[in-house]
Parts: C-alpha cells; sequence; structure tokens
C-alpha cells in the first residue's frame, strides 16, 4: 500500500492517543479512494494523502475537544526564550529522541515531522497544513530548538557529553 | 588555544541558513556562500554536522513506528467494501481488481522519496544539484505556470526570434526540432523577481501539459562532478534530475550555461527529452 508506513509513523506522533493513528490512516485511504477524482494526474500523490490525513486530524482533534479529551485545539504561541541553541548530544537513543518529541508542542512537531522526517519542500508543508510559508519556517525553527532543548535536558540527566562542548572552548 | 579568523557576525548569518540548507530551500547563490563559508570554518561545519546527526537520528527513531502487519489487510478490506465516488473505466472488474488498478494508479503518479545517503561529500553534493536545479524550477513556476507568460496560440517563429534576440534566436530551431510532439508556444528572455539573473526560456505544449526549456548564465557556479549524483550520461553531457516544487526537472551545464528541462511530466519522461535536447544545445552554446 503505497505511503501506508509513512502515514502511520506522522499519525502516530500526532494523534492525542497513538491508537487513534490506525484508524487515522484507515480514514486516509477510505477518504482517498471515494474521491480519487478529485486527484490531479502530474500533482504529488504523496502530498494528497497527506493533506487528507492533516484534515481526518483536525477533524479528530476538534471531536476530541468537545468531549474534552485535550486542552486546547492549538498550541499556545509561547515567546522564543530560547536565546542559545543548546548543543545536540553526541550519543542520542531511539527512546530519548522519542519522549523529547512527544514534549514538542504539536504544532511545532507536525512541521519538524512534515520537513525534516518525511522531508517534504516547505512549499509542500504550507501547502499541506493551510499555513503561509514564513510560519512554516517559523514554526522549524522553534521546533528544532525546543527539540534540541529537550533531548539536552535529557542528556544532562544522565551526564551525557554534548556535541559541541568541550570540542570549542 | 584556537585562532578564530572570522569575526562573529558571517558565522550568525551562516547558521541561520543552515536547516534550510539541508532541507535544499536555498538558492544556489546562498548555498555557494554557506558552502564558502563551511569550507573555512570548523566551528560552524560542526553545527552543520550537529545539526545532520539530529535529523538522522530523528528518522531513525520514527522510522522504528512500523505500522501494524494486520493494518494493510484492514484497509484492503474496508477498500472492497466501498464504492469510489467516480466511474472506473474498466467494465466487470471486481473491487479488488478495481483497487489494485487504482494503486496502480496512484503509485504511477507517486513521486519516489528521497532516498537518505549518508557521507557529507555526498549530502553537500545533492545540496549543491537541488540549489541549481532549483533556478530552473522558479523560472517555470513563476514565469509559465503562475505568470502563464505565453499565448494559447504559438506566436510565429520570427517574432520568437525577435523576441530571443541574435544571440539566442539560433537556439529556437534546435528545441523545435529536438521536442518532436511538442509545440512552441513562446521563447523570451525573461527575470524572476528578486534575482538579477536572466533566463532564456522556451515555453512548449504537448502531451497535455507545459514544458519549459530554460537557460541561464553560470555565474561561477558548477554542478558536482560525483557520478553518484548523476541521473544519465548522453553525448558526454551529465544530466542531474530532481522533483522540486511540485515539478520534474532535468539539469545540465555547458561552458557558460546551465540548462533546464521543467514540466510535470514525470521525472523519467523529462530526463529523456533532456537527453535529446542536451548535447544538441551545448553543441550550439559553446560552438556560438
Amino acid at each position: 500500500m503505497p505511503h501506508l508506513a509513512a502515514l502511520y509513523k506522522t499519525a502516530k506522533f500526532l494523534a492525542h492517543e497513538p491508537s487513534d493513528a490506525e484508524d487515522l490512516v484507515q480514514e486516509v485511504y477510505l477518504e482517498a479512494w471515494k474521491s480519487f477524482h478529485r486527484f490531479e494526474p502530474g500533482t504529488n500523490c504523496r502530498a494528497w494523502l497527506f493533506r487528507i490525513l492533516f484534515h481526518r486530524l483536525h477533524h479528530l482533534r476538534r471531536r476530541q475537544l468537545k468531549s474534552s479529551k485535550v486542552e486546547s485545539f492549538s498550541s499556545p504561541a509561547e515567546p522564543d526564550t530560547l536565546a542559545a541553541t543548546p548543543p545536540v548530544p553526541q550519543d542520542i537513543r531511539d527512546e530519548d529522541i522519542l519522549q523529547a518529541l512527544a514534549k514538542v508542542p504539536r504544532d511545532f512537531r507536525e512541521v519538524v515531522l512534515m520537513a525534516d522526517v518525511q522531508e517534504f519542500s516547505y512549499k509542500e508543508v504550507a501547502e499541506t497544513l493551510s499555513i503561509p510559508m514564513g510560519t512554516v519556517m517559523s514554526r522549524l525553527s522553534r521546533g528544532r530548538k525546543l527539540l534540541r532543548q529537550e533531548l539536552a535536558e535529557a542528556a544532562r540527566s544522565y551526564g551525557i557529553r554534548a556535541g559541541n562542548e568541550g570540542e570549542s572552548a | 588555544m584556537k585562532v578564530l579568523n572570522f569575526d562573529a557576525k558571517p558565522c550568525e548569518r551562516v547558521r541561520e541558513q543552515l536547516d534550510a540548507y539541508l532541507s535544499s530551500e536555498l538558492m544556489v547563490e546562498t548555498t555557494a556562500t554557506v558552502l564558502k563559508h563551511l569550507e573555512g570554518c570548523p566551528d560552524c561545519s560542526r553545527e552543520l554536522e550537529s545539526r545532520q546527526r539530529l535529523r538522522d537520528a530523528l528518522r531513525r527513531a520514527v522510522d522504528q513506528e512500523l505500522p501494524p502487519e494486520h493494518l494493510g489487510e484492514t484497509i484492503h478490506r474496508r477498500l472492497q467494501q466501498t464504492r469510489p465516488r467516480f466511474t472506473w473505466p474498466f467494465r466487470g472488474s471486481s473491487p479488488s481488481r478495481s483497487w489494485m488498478l487504482a494503486l496502480a494508479g496512484l503509485a504511477a503518479v507517486v513521486l519516489v522519496g528521497v532516498t537518505f545517503q549518508h557521507g557529507v561529500a555526498l549530502r553537500r553534493g545533492r545540496q549543491l544539484v537541488a540549489s541549481v536545479l532549483t533556478l530552473g524550477v522558479s523560472d517555470h513556476l513563476n514565469c509559465a505556470i503562475r505568470g502563464h507568460h505565453y499565448p494559447d496560440v504559438a506566436r510565429p517563429a520570427s517574432e520568437l526570434r525577435a523576441q530571443l534576440g541574435p544571440e539566442y534566436a539560433p537556439l529556437l530551431p534546435v528545441v523545435e526540432q529536438k521536442l518532436p510532439g511538442f509545440e512552441v508556444l513562446e521563447a523570451h528572455i525573461c527575470t524572476v523577481p528578486g534575482s538579477p539573473r536572466k533566463y532564456v526560456h522556451f515555453i512548449a505544449r504537448g502531451r497535455g501539459t507545459i514544458l519549459s526549456v530554460i537557460l541561464t548564465r553560470r555565474e561561477g557556479e558548477a554542478l558536482p562532478s560525483d557520478v553518484r549524483l548523476v541521473a544519465e550520461t548522453t553525448g558526454g553531457v551529465s544530466l542531474y534530475e530532481n522533483h522540486l516544487g511540485g515539478m520534474d526537472v532535468a539539469g545540465f551545464e555547458t561552458n557558460d550555461y546551465f540548462g533546464f528541462v521543467v514540466s510535470d511530466l514525470g521525472q523519467d519522461s523529462v530526463v529523456q527529452l533532456a537527453a535529446v535536447l542536451a548535447p544538441s544545445l551545448r553543441t550550439q552554446l559553446d560552438g556560438g
């Protein structure tokens, strides 16, 4: 099934409950199948499936918001308090980075997943999420910084030497 | 004690661009500036490697999350029970067969994802190829697609030659002859807003879509010679390909120019067309 794994992984890290990911991906393919006539040959099929995924995610969050399963619909705008970019630890364990990713607010997490994991262009991310390019870039910058901050904190708690520490003093 | 041979500001500016550089989102001029700085700045090179390491680790960790084995089968079963909202052109085919055909249709237009390859040199080469190919894609999108700067009926050849001027008019018959099945609607010199770079732009129609053949003078930039980055070599010309901004692009270089074929025909078709055009255009440009 084309793009099943990519859609599932993205859904799993963005859904409020990881178990929602399976349902979401099923809905994506059903929606794509039903509205295949709307797909324009020559355009990007993968991006089209991801647009459906984000539409379904949006819909799911609304439902959960109504039933108070999630705290707020959108991550609150936070002031950029990260003056310096934290160093990246030398040894990054999968579980550490996944935990760090989970702590990044959803609005930032989704652009990081789309651009840095799924390797969509900034323009494709903007179109898929229906947000301006400038917003994509600012969220990416903030999201990557937050991820580094979370990782650096995890590394400090384990006493792991960060990548740039001690090298450029 | 380490002696730094630059002040803080160039590093600051380059570091602001490093993530966009890793994502192939920089214009070729900015990429060249970043690469030049990286060559002489070990601190920024280390920072770049840190950011790449973080991306690698993130991608690797997310890749561990595989969908449950039954998910594909469950989706397949649900699809068999659901009728699509369009008339399938193959009469009498079963839902299962229809789904397989729909999948084949989807797969035909699926763009092959970027296969991530390790190695700094290869990665930098890929970034550079993408940033050069972005030149052609930017002009195609700006002028032909968004700007629709071509007529519905092809302009007379005399008009096109006049628009191209004596330097580029001899390229018109080359493009016309080497693009069988396409009609050259427009040929002119154009620019993309925000850049003084000039493009020699041929806009053709065929196979149900619009295609651009674009040439622009090299301004000190060069495509990397690493054979791993070359899609095809034809008549001594190396062709490079990518999918950028929703378009398929094939590019090549001559002594003084970059050449591009840009369309949404699919990467294989675009590379095949470029393979026919590139040797003749190079002969014309280098010999002229």
